[in-house]
């Protein structure tokens, strides 16, 4: 067209080339510089907070530091000793299988049901749906260590409700229930617990983006006879997606790294069939002060993790490049 | 608009971390201040006698600040290590007396000179020693504990129990009639064992000749609760427990308390420490009106050789200075206003064995007390190794006896694995 | 229509079923607090407290600094959540709508930080801000708490901010406004939803936190709640009652702050609603 009218079309671009070079030069600049102002607070704190103690504890993994050597402020240097020590341990590639099929499982479970509990609220009317968003907040809020003590409360070995109930319900007879004495039936109470507490913010998270979706596209597409299950996943899946990513990687990182749940659940005594990566860690510091071998055990931890997770962080980096 | 609301918020923000740099105040330690980490069972227990300590401190030392901070048990010592490796150690701190040996060993404390501190030449002899390493004292004795058997009066009435039993085969002998009046409730134990009860079952290879572990010669540390005296003691323990008791083989003593299901009437015995006596009918957290107490006695578990009690583990507390600590002679003078003779009576009066077989007597005529304190006469202690702390937190012991009860290994084989584990911390270089 | 009625009855009945399910411990912590110590240990559950009591509840707040540590986590928690906010929302505009050199170190970093185990750090941690004299005081918590929150909070405002259409920025632009004015005339009001959940995240985490602030804050008067609520486990026994009456104490805050920022949902809703 441009061709065609060559005057008419100047004339129309040129007073947006004029506002476009009307913008001076700091604009500019201030252009360049604006990202790294804008991320330099919070760089500014993750730093001085995590700076030192990271380099120290990568120290500390090279080093034998226990209680003697903690006194003193000073450790004994053996390279990766440690390192050669924690792979040749049978127990300690255990705890790594353990910990893995744990996330798996874990994650699997709050991501399946949170986002069922996001539909759900999606569709209720706004007097029920407060109402469950309320209980989820409840949820949601306790903190774990009361969380877990309400827990182990109710499956406590002489009092605990959900035996009784579980005895009432005719399901077995539960009274003086073991539930610790088997791995499988720990296992299930703990992951219980783990996902229970993350439900709510799973839910609430896709559901504040299930709002975010623009009612016309999902309007649009069941007018051309879409039902509702090719709805969710043609037009409100995609539109999802970046919020599940996050949601998955934080729920890995998460559950990889459970502590408290574990801990506090068996009496900050759990038997070696319930040690997890941050436990066996946990344990080795600072019951076994064994400080330079601990943190060996958690640097190895946050590798594993990093790979682990690798698959989804590049799909976070890949969806932020698109733009 | 928003950008107000920003600006808003920026400025709470800013006012706020003010003011919480503010309030947080210099409380760093100093020489008009002494800080002091005791656990929060004096702030339950005996808060009288941390008041009568902190008094007669400021007679001595007007104008200084006393600065209590109560602990939790099991978090106090990372907080400890914590503040031992950044030089911000209290002044004073409370360890238990299995757990003195491994800081002692690393050089956490300050000697101490007995003489300088009250009742210090008739300081019970199994604290003493928990203090002392390579010769040197490094803490001060702070109370012990003894455990006895606690039971129901009326039930060991209605069983036909006429006399409580002095021997450990009148000890069974009681337990299957109370079995046999009381078993049918499937909740009932005539014994409340719970399964990770190690103390007690160190009390069992203590009585039959064993120990948990010997020092060689050569200072080499070796398990030995796989020797035949020790397993024997086991298999008698084992057998006792599936006969007596219907508690949980996978918990340990303090997870429940058994006080509270005591309480409940499902059981008509359990061992146990002095305080936990009012703790069933302590409305606070117990679980039966004072009205309880009436129907409650208390007996020396009875050994197999005539004539002795079972040794049973004399467990309490130390206090001791922290060699980096800011504040020494103000530690050290607190520790001798908490240890006097006025708050030593006040902390036995709360259900503990004081320091100083002194003040023995107080507790004598209480009929609630003095069946622990006449229990303490035989003791056991743990193996004074400067990585038995280590062996105690790895839970083997534990672990050993819940395998053992749930016939998921045999006493031998269950014992053997142990014993090879513990070999192996207690020699592990610290 | 009797479809649509069918349909609202069975997601109302799954919703209540839901909700019981899910509450249920929440509701037996509530009641717990409200049971006499007869009740809390009956052979057979007390389903509703009939007998209901106070005295967990006065035996729980006369605790030596009850106050005291109330207004300490209110103080902690209030700057955590407005410092994170204000922070993450300038990095995350950084991610989401600039392209810089370093970027992906950057998103490298605030993920990686977020796997790095807290208890590994204790004694680390502890050392640094010993040395900048940050221990036992209220500020060296707060920053803390920032450093593990901020991960989090930057990443999730990122994630809405590149939900919104493209398009309403651009538009914004062309009557000459700024670029930072259009993202914070246009784009907050759209994040609304990712404001308020990611606050209530900030609230919970710092709300809840306890180890470090258990080894950070040693003066009893200066600690926060969840400490406070970790007195009543004593080595000599749980007090089961007042635990659960101070546990609920300690929740409620977090309640009443959801309550407050309920009424924000509701206006990023309408906000993207009339946008037509």
């Amino acid at each position: 067209m441009s061709s065609r009218f060559p005057v008419a079309s100047a004339a129309v671009a040129e007073p947006a080339l004029q506002a476009r070079r009307r913008r001076p030069i700091v604009t500019r600049l201030g252009n360049v510089a604006a990202p790294y102002l804008l991320i330099l607070p919070a760089l500014v704190v993750i730093g001085a907070v995590l700076g030192y103690p990271l380099y120290f504890m990568g120290h500390l993994s090279l080093e034998h530091y226990g209680l003697f050597q903690l006194l003193k402020h000073k450790g004994e240097w053996i390279g990766t000793k440690n390192y050669s020590q924690i792979f040749h341990d049978g127990f300690f590639w255990h705890v790594v299988a353990r910990t893995l099929a744990f996330t798996a499982a874990a994650v699997s479970l709050t991501m399946v049901l949170g986002t069922l509990m996001a539909l759900l609220l999606r569709e209720l009317g706004s007097k029920m749906r407060v109402l469950l968003t309320a209980g989820l907040i409840f949820v949601w809020a306790m903190p774990v260590v009361v969380a877990v003590a309400v827990w182990s409360w109710m499956v406590d070995y002489e009092f605990g409700v959900a035996n009784w109930l579980l005895t009432y319900l005719h399901v077995g007879n539960f009274n003086h229930h073991e539930w610790f004495a088997t791995t499988w039936t720990g296992w299930l109470i703990i992951t219980a617990l783990v996902v229970w507490g993350a439900i709510p913010f799973v839910a609430l998270m896709v559901f504040a983006g299930l709002t975010q979706v623009p009612q016309e596209l999902v309007d649009a597409a069941s007018t051309d006879g879409a039902s509702s299950w090719r709805v969710f996943r043609d037009v409100t899946v995609p539109l999802l997606k970046p919020i599940f990513v996050i949601l998955i990687s934080l729920s890995i990182i998460w559950d990889f790294q459970v502590f408290n749940q574990i801990w506090i659940l068996l009496s900050g005594q759990p038997p070696p069939e319930y040690f997890t990566m941050s436990i066996y860690a946990f344990t080795t510091s600072f019951q076994q002060s064994q400080y330079g071998l601990g943190s060996a055990i958690a640097l190895v931890m946050v590798a594993i993790l990093l790979v682990v997770s690798f698959v989804y962080i590049r799909e976070m980096v890949k969806i932020g490049e698109a733009e | 608009m928003k950008l107000r609301i920003i600006a808003a918020i920026v400025l709470a923000a800013a006012l706020a971390t003010a003011a919480s740099t503010a309030t947080g105040g210099t409380r760093r330690a100093s020489a008009s201040s002494v800080t002091v980490w005791v656990m929060t069972d004096a702030q339950n227990g005996w808060p009288g006698a941390i008041a009568a300590a902190n008094a007669a401190f400021q007679k001595k030392h007007p104008g200084v600040d006393v600065n209590i901070q109560y602990q939790s048990w099991d978090t106090v010592l990372q907080k400890f290590d914590a503040a031992l490796a950044a030089n911000d150690a209290p002044d004073v701190i409370e360890l238990g007396n299995s757990q003195t040996v491994k800081y002692m060993a690393a050089g956490a404390f300050s000697t101490i000179k007995a003489k300088n501190y009250p009742n210090s030449s008739t300081w019970l002899g199994g604290l003493k020693t928990s203090c002392s390493y390579n010769g040197k004292l490094y803490c001060v004795p702070y109370y012990a504990g003894a455990r006895a058997v606690i039971y129901r009066k009326d039930m060991y009435r209605a069983a036909g129990i006429k006399r409580l039993p002095t021997t450990y085969a009148q000890f069974l002998a009681a337990g299957n009639k109370l079995m046999k009046k009381f078993g049918k409730n499937k909740n009932f134990s005539a014994f409340y064992e719970p399964g990770q009860n190690w103390y007690v079952a160190t009390s069992f290879i203590e009585d039959w000749g064993g120990q948990l572990a010997v020092r060689g010669k050569n200072g080499k540390w070796k398990g030995t609760v796989d020797s035949p005296q020790a397993v024997k003691a086991l298999t008698i323990f084992k057998s006792m427990v599936l006969k007596l008791s219907r508690a949980s083989k996978t918990q340990d003593e303090a997870h429940p308390f058994p006080s509270i299901p005591f309480a409940k009437s499902r059981m008509a015995s359990f061992i146990g420490n002095g305080w936990e006596w009012p703790y069933v009918f302590n409305p606070a957290g117990g679980a039966a009106p004072k009205s309880f107490e009436k129907k409650m006695g208390a007996y020396p578990m009875p050994s197999h050789i005539k004539g002795r009690f079972m040794p049973t583990f004399l467990g309490g507390s130390d206090l001791g200075i922290p060699i980096n600590a800011k504040n020494k002679q103000l530690g050290a003078d607190w520790i001798k206003a908490f240890t006097s003779t006025p708050a030593m009576t006040l902390i036995a009066k709360a259900g503990n064995i004081p320091n100083t077989t002194k003040l023995a007597s107080v507790n004598a005529k209480n009929p609630a007390l003095a069946p622990f304190a006449r229990a303490s006469k035989y003791s056991w202690f743990t193996p004074s190794a400067p990585n038995w702390t280590n062996v105690e937190n790895s839970h083997l012991l534990k672990q050993m006896l819940t395998a053992i009860l749930t016939n998921k290994k045999s006493v031998a084989a269950a014992a053997h694995s142990a014993n090879k584990q513990m070999t192996k911390i207690l020699n592990a270089s610290s | 229509m009797r479809t649509r009625r069918a349909r609202r009855v069975v997601f109302n009945g799954v919703a209540l079923f839901v909700f019981a399910a899910m509450v249920f411990p929440v509701y037996w912590m509530v009641s717990t607090a409200f049971k006499p110590g007869s009740d809390i240990f009956a052979n057979t559950p007390v389903w509703f407290p009939w007998h209901p009591t106070l005295s967990n509840f006065d035996n729980a707040i006369h605790r030596p600094h009850f106050w005291a540590d109330v207004k300490n986590s209110l103080i902690i928690v209030s700057v955590v959540v407005a410092l994170s906010l204000l922070l993450a929302f300038l990095a995350a505009l950084a991610l989401a709508k600039f392209r810089f050199y370093g970027r992906r170190a950057f998103i490298v970093l605030i993920i990686g930080v977020q796997m790095i185990p807290l208890n590994a750090l204790i004694i680390p941690i502890y050392l640094v801000l010993s040395k900048a004299h940050q221990v036992d005081k209220l500020s060296g918590v707060i920053v803390t708490y920032l450093t593990f929150v901020l991960p989090f909070t930057i990443w999730t405002l990122r994630g809405f901010m590149l939900g919104v259409p493209r398009d309403l920025e651009e538009a914004s632009q062309v009557d000459g406004t700024t670029r930072f004015g259009a993202f914070v005339r246009i784009l907050l009001p759209l994040i609304g939803p990712g404001l308020v959940a990611t606050s209530i995240f900030a609230f919970i985490q710092a709300w809840n936190e306890y180890i470090m602030a258990y080894v950070l804050l040693h003066d009893p008067s200066k600690q926060t709640l969840t400490v406070w609520l970790a007195s009543f486990t004593g080595d000599r026994g749980t007090a089961w009652g007042p635990l659960m009456a101070g546990a609920t104490l300690t929740a409620l805050p977090v309640v009443i702050f959801f309550v407050a920022v309920q009424r924000k949902i509701a206006f990023g809703l309408t906000a993207g609603a009339v946008r037509g």
